[in-house]
């Protein structure tokens, strides 16, 4: 699952996925594997290796807060148009897109290359931030829409992959 | 013993209030405007009356109806609180007029220290000292220097109807003080179209002190020691403690002696206090005189044991100040914070919204006097302070320690706090070494922002997470997850309090 969270106007992009009983979240391109127990409603006991962290987490109207070692920070959740629609036909499709508008600044793969799940496909920069578009699954790159040093919008596919079939 | 009070406030003071009513056995009456329906001190009264419209002019400050509603319900008194109607003297002549005890003290007494000028020529007459300075009506510019010359340096020069350091001068030295006359006169013409001046002696790093004084209805009149109120903003106290730093024991007697001093000589009764202003050299000048339980209270309940809001209660019924001077011991060390719902990184600009949670930091010797809960909705109509934060420990050393603690366990998500701020001044050495005046935080922390650095790695971490535990996908798991023989499976998605 990607998310985009904005904060004093800087958006943080994070990518999170469950596999077994941790959680492996990759954000500005390292990959931390925490455990977490939610003790009560929004509040976190959070293993990083061997460090523990305590927060807690609320919901506003529009905006979360989090409040760890004293200080509470608001974020919003960025909204990611042109999204939504995509995701109904495709399961993995929609991580393909642009998370933001901004500039292409590496494109780590070749028409017809074969890719991992999780390979970085593509590199995009906004407002001093790096994303990084993963490939959603195992398969096969098809189409490249942008090079390196392109303008791209948020929300358009950055590139297209088919999936590997399931032997 | 009154029978019924009626609490004309609202907020962490209303609640402070009801608490000392509800303890001595008394009916408690508040009273709200619309948008406070859900406040506390609502919730705790035996009794609350809805003013209406929210505008403090037609609620908190409302005087024929605060009035109608006291009669309608049978107060016996009104409790004023601090602010809106605390120092109006208007509201405590009507009370008295309606036959419903003012708690506070006489509307004459209120009177003539709501006037400045005539509470500092008062307090020199009864031998207290005040700020040398000249407040007449010679103006022309050589008897200005006249009087200047008299008063001595440095000296501050500044317009009549001046504020915010317009047609303000600070004259260190005679040769200057012709020339600063002259320019603070232009710039005050300019600024206010008025070009009356004062002068007074200017204080170098100053610090503000004040005596807590009790008296009751006979004339009886003990003081319960100093508070140092030096950490200020925007003219306004944010961080106080009892004992002072700098205080002696010799001026601390002296000080003591000329606050109760200045308290009879306009035969004050109640609750009050006496504020001062004093130099690095020691020397202390009366500043003005509040008649009135102030915000900072609870400091001197702590280190004096006093409850300071029931007898303004029992002094209020008639009842004598059974405690003597010699009674009154000083123990420990106790610091109150003002929790402000303000952005200190923007010029301490009120914050506005909806608090999503609250919780108070609990512990040994930790107060927390609060007028918010979770869920309520701070607006701009009233003073944006959410409630004080009070420790007291055995010396300053450990109670600074315990106050930055209580700070870092105290949660307020929705409006921005000056939480973070007040943490960073107690950790400023200069704070530790106890070298605070009203200058403070201009000094050390004008240029201030809360850093405006990137969300730490911890506070991703932990959103995503959050959001990944309550994502639709992983609350269906979770369920399935869930023992398959409980009947609460067999209910679909359900909450507590809340249509789904």
């Amino acid at each position: 699952m990607f998310i985009n969270y904005e904060h004093e106007s800087h958006v943080y992009s994070v990518m999170i996925e469950r596999r077994d009983d941790s959680y492996f979240i990759t954000y500005d391109n390292t990959e931390y594997k925490v455990q977490c127990e939610e003790v009560k409603p929004g509040q976190l006991k959070i293993m990083i290796g061997d460090r523990l962290i305590k927060s807690i987490v609320t919901e506003g109207e529009h905006e979360k807060y989090v409040f760890i070692d004293g200080n509470v920070y608001k974020v919003k959740p960025v909204e990611l148009t042109g999204r939504t629609t995509k995701k109904k036909k495709d399961t993995g499709a929609a991580d393909l897109d642009s998370p933001i508008s901004g500039k292409v600044v590496t494109v780590k793969v070749k028409k017809d290359e074969s890719v991992k799940k999780g390979d970085v496909l593509l590199v995009i920069e906004a407002m001093k931030m790096e994303y990084l578009i993963r490939a959603p699954y195992d398969g096969t790159v098809t189409k490249i829409h942008f090079k390196e040093n392109d303008q791209i919008e948020i929300g358009k596919t950055t590139v297209e992959m088919t999936k590997k079939k399931e032997e | 013993m009154f029978k019924k009070i009626l609490i004309a406030n609202r907020g962490e003071i209303a609640v402070r209030i009801i608490k000392a009513c509800q303890e001595l056995g008394i009916h408690t009456i508040a009273i709200y405007s619309e948008v406070d329906a859900s406040s506390p001190h609502v919730t705790l009264a035996d009794e609350a009356i809805n003013l209406g419209d929210p505008t403090p002019i037609e609620s908190y400050l409302n005087i024929p109806k605060i009035i109608q509603i006291a009669k309608e319900h049978h107060a016996d008194a009104i409790h004023p609180g601090y602010g809106f109607l605390a120092e109006n003297p208007d509201f405590a002549q009507t009370c008295n007029k309606a036959g419903i005890k003012f708690i506070g003290p006489t509307p004459e007494v209120i009177s003539l220290m709501g006037d400045k000028i005539a509470a500092k020529k008062t307090m020199e007459k009864a031998g207290v000292p005040v700020i040398p300075g000249y407040h007449g009506l010679k103006q022309d510019n050589k008897a200005l220097a006249e009087e200047g010359k008299k008063i001595g340096f440095p000296l501050l020069v500044k317009a009549a109807a001046g504020g915010g350091g317009k047609g303000m001068r600070i004259v260190n030295s005679e040769d200057m003080l012709l020339e600063s006359i002259e320019g603070a006169k232009r710039e005050s013409k300019s600024s206010f179209g008025d070009d009356t001046v004062f002068l007074e002696k200017y204080l170098e790093k100053p610090r503000h002190i004040e005596f807590q004084i009790l008296a009751d209805e006979q004339g009886h009149t003990i003081h319960l020691f100093e508070r140092e109120c030096s950490i200020q903003r925007r003219h306004q106290k944010i961080i106080e403690e009892s004992p002072s730093p700098v205080m002696t024991k010799k001026l601390r007697g002296e000080m003591g002696k000329a606050a109760v001093t200045a308290a009879k000589a306009v035969g004050y009764s109640n609750a009050g206090t006496v504020e001062f202003m004093i130099d690095e050299h020691l020397n202390y000048y009366f500043m003005e005189m509040n008649t009135r339980l102030q915000v900072e209270h609870p400091i001197t309940e702590l280190t004096t044991g006093i409850d300071l809001a029931k007898w303004q209660l029992r002094i209020a019924s008639g009842e004598p100040l059974t405690l003597q001077q010699t009674d009154i011991i000083q123990r420990g060390h106790a610091i109150e914070c003002r929790i402000y719902a303000e952005d200190p990184s923007n010029g301490f600009l009120p914050s506005t919204g909806t608090l999503h949670k609250v919780e108070e930091p609990k512990g040994p010797n930790i107060r927390v006097d609060s007028g918010i809960v979770t869920n309520n909705i701070i607006s701009a109509y009233y003073d944006p302070m959410l409630s004080k934060l009070i420790t007291y420990a055995e010396n300053r050393g450990d109670c600074i320690q315990k106050m930055r603690w209580a700070l870092s366990h105290y949660i307020v998500m929705g409006v921005t706090s000056n939480i973070w701020f007040l943490r960073k001044v107690l950790e400023h050495n200069e704070f530790v070494k106890g070298n605070t005046t009203t200058h403070f935080i201009d000094n050390y922390f004008s240029e201030w922002t809360k850093t405006k650095k990137a969300l730490p790695v911890e506070a991703l971490i932990s959103l995503a997470v959050y959001d990944s535990l309550h994502s639709k996908k992983e609350e269906i798991v979770r369920y399935k997850e869930a023992d398959p023989h409980s009947p609460w499976k067999h209910m679909g998605r359900w909450r507590i309090g809340k249509e789904v």
